[in-house]
């Protein structure tokens, strides 16, 4: 297994024959309390690498343009001895750039050995898109959807296992009741039970902003996949990823937005860009909420839920 | 019927309690609150605690507050700071956004507690000591604990306890300062923390606003968690 502490393309690490494993998606329910911190997300995943017995021959750390915490946690993991790869998405958005680092990527990978898998990856993310889709029109649960987008930064480390998934969301008929629609924008959310508890108050979040990059990017080759991963929004400027955001609010008829930012992650002083543009500019009721250690949602989070639900009215 | 307002906080329980056309209102230790309850009343709950009291509706305080200024300030209020012990929340009426700060003690009522614990002094000195002030000593640090230590350092450069207090104040008006909405120019304080006039002076002067204190800041929010169940049933009861 190969660790990635954010998105990698899992299409080159799947076609690498490797099976990727998204250190994220362990830190909602971890107990690990780190002793050196800034985000709890990449000290959190740094413990786990390091002394959470995971069965990894390597580490695919995501260091330009999205994390800027990761670069230290993950050179701690490389001087603990585990073979670790930097990889950076340019900040300019260049697809040239990214393809010479897709390369050094496949480098440290072994070479490409199953070419097919780009395309396995990109069908299966196109049924995420469609589900997607019904989640918009409150077919699928927020909550289950948002877990099927954020899985798919690793595909759950088997593709048979992620198209097991979406064949049951498929299969799935449920009707969505709530009162308004609401986007989430920032990294995900520290706290697993977000999704539900804006359900409990007739929210339904119907924009996961950072996962729906998980599924909206792929490619059948190198190139393509360049091409498609350097308008990663949130490795790129502050502007052009509000220019993506706001699109997609009026496209999924969003009603109100709230911004999740994690202590100490350098997206956090996007906040006020995002509020002037989002807010002062475009009249989207707005709420900043944030997070730290992984936890159920703190009352002092609830109250803020309750009190923007109560603002936006029935 | 009978309605009472009860906001049970994180230190303090205040009611609020309608009968006929006559208010009445009382306050508690957070352990006492029980002691408020008016047997017969129906109970508009809100505050950190209020689904763990017995109530017919609840509220959270932002909007409380929001009713709650409604019923004590005539005219037109920008925005709402609402201090309260553990926690701070700005409220921008023009707008509807609101703000906290629940993360860091220096915006809070309890650096205030903190800073009277350490000069041996009750929270209702403190206002004495800030208008006996001659000069106002310097704390720059936004964070309590590091204004902590400049605390001690200004003591030991020759101010006085009145000019650390007064300095102290000013600090914490800037830090809260940064939650208000830049062209606010009437802001309504409520809180039990305000009856410390000293503090509002800061802010006055920080700020440059006009600060709109009611006259019973600490129960604003129980009596506009009676409010708005009086304005969602369309009158009184």
């Amino acid at each position: 297994m190969i660790g990635i502490t954010a998105l990698v393309p899992p299409e080159v690490l799947y076609a690498s024959g490797k099976r990727p494993l998204d250190l994220n998606n362990l830190v909602p329910e971890s107990k690990i309390n780190p002793r050196e911190k800034l985000c709890a997300w990449t000290a959190i995943w740094r413990e786990l690498v390091i002394h959470g017995g995971l069965d990894l021959e390597g580490l695919v750390v995501v260091a330009g343009g999205d994390c800027h915490n990761a670069i230290v946690d993950g050179e701690k993991v490389e001087l603990s001895g585990l073979p670790t790869c930097y990889f950076l998405y340019p900040f300019d958005g260049s697809p040239q750039l990214l393809e010479a680092q897709l390369e050094d990527l496949v480098e440290f990978l072994g070479g490409i050995k199953e070419r097919s898998r780009f395309e396995i990856v990109r069908a299966l993310k196109k049924r995420a898109l469609a589900l997607d889709k019904r989640r918009v029109r409150g077919e699928v649960a927020a909550s289950d959807g948002f877990l099927l987008q954020v899985s798919t930064s690793d595909m759950l480390g088997s593709l048979e296992a992620y198209e097991e998934r979406l064949g049951r969301m498929e299969a799935s008929d449920e009707t969505v009741e709530f009162k308004h629609r609401i986007a989430l924008l920032g990294v995900p959310p520290i706290y697993p039970d977000l999704h539900a508890f804006l359900q409990s108050l007739g929210l339904h979040v119907v924009y996961d902003e950072m996962p729906y990059e998980f599924i909206r990017l792929t490619g059948s080759s190198l190139s393509g996949i360049s091409r498609s991963y350097a308008g990663y929004t949130f490795a790129g400027k502050i502007q052009r990823r509000l220019g993506f955001i706001e699109k997609e609010l009026k496209r999924r008829r969003v009603d109100a937005v709230i911004h999740f930012q994690q202590f100490a992650c350098h997206h956090r002083l996007e906040d006020p860009i995002m509020r002037e543009r989002l807010n002062r500019g475009l009249g989207y009721p707005y709420l900043g909420i944030e997070g730290d250690m992984p936890s159920k949602l703190p009352e002092q989070v609830k109250l803020r839920l309750e009190a923007f639900a109560e603002r936006l009215g029935d | 019927m009978e309605i009472m307002g009860l906001d049970v906080g994180s230190r303090a329980a205040k009611s609020a309690l309608l009968v006929g056309r006559k208010w009445s209102w009382g306050v508690a230790d957070i352990m006492a609150w029980r002691d408020l309850l008016s047997s017969g009343a129906e109970v508009v709950a809100t505050g950190y605690f209020r689904k763990k009291v017995p109530h017919t509706l609840v509220v959270t305080e932002i909007t409380a507050a929001i009713h709650g200024v409604r019923h004590f300030i005539r005219g037109d209020v920008d925005a709402i700071v609402d201090i309260g012990a553990q926690d701070t929340k700005v409220i921008d009426l023009a707008t509807g956004e609101f703000m906290m700060n629940d993360k860091c003690s220096a915006g809070t009522g309890a650096f205030l507690e903190f800073l009277a614990g350490y000069f041996g002094l009750g929270m209702e000195e403190l206002q004495e000591y800030h208008f006996r002030a001659g000069r106002t000593a310097e704390i720059n640090n936004t964070c309590a604990v590091f204004a902590q230590s400049e605390v001690v350092s200004r003591l030991v450069e020759g101010y006085t306890r009145e000019e650390v207090i007064k300095g102290i104040h000013h600090a914490f008006a800037r830090r809260i300062g940064q939650l208000i909405p830049q062209d606010a120019d009437r802001v309504a304080f409520i809180g039990g923390v305000v009856k410390n006039r000293g503090v509002i002076d800061a802010f006055e002067k920080e700020l440059g606003i006009r600060a709109l204190v009611p006259r019973e800041p600490q129960v604003v929010n129980a009596v506009g968690a009676l409010e708005y169940y009086m304005a969602r049933r369309g009158g009184p009861p």
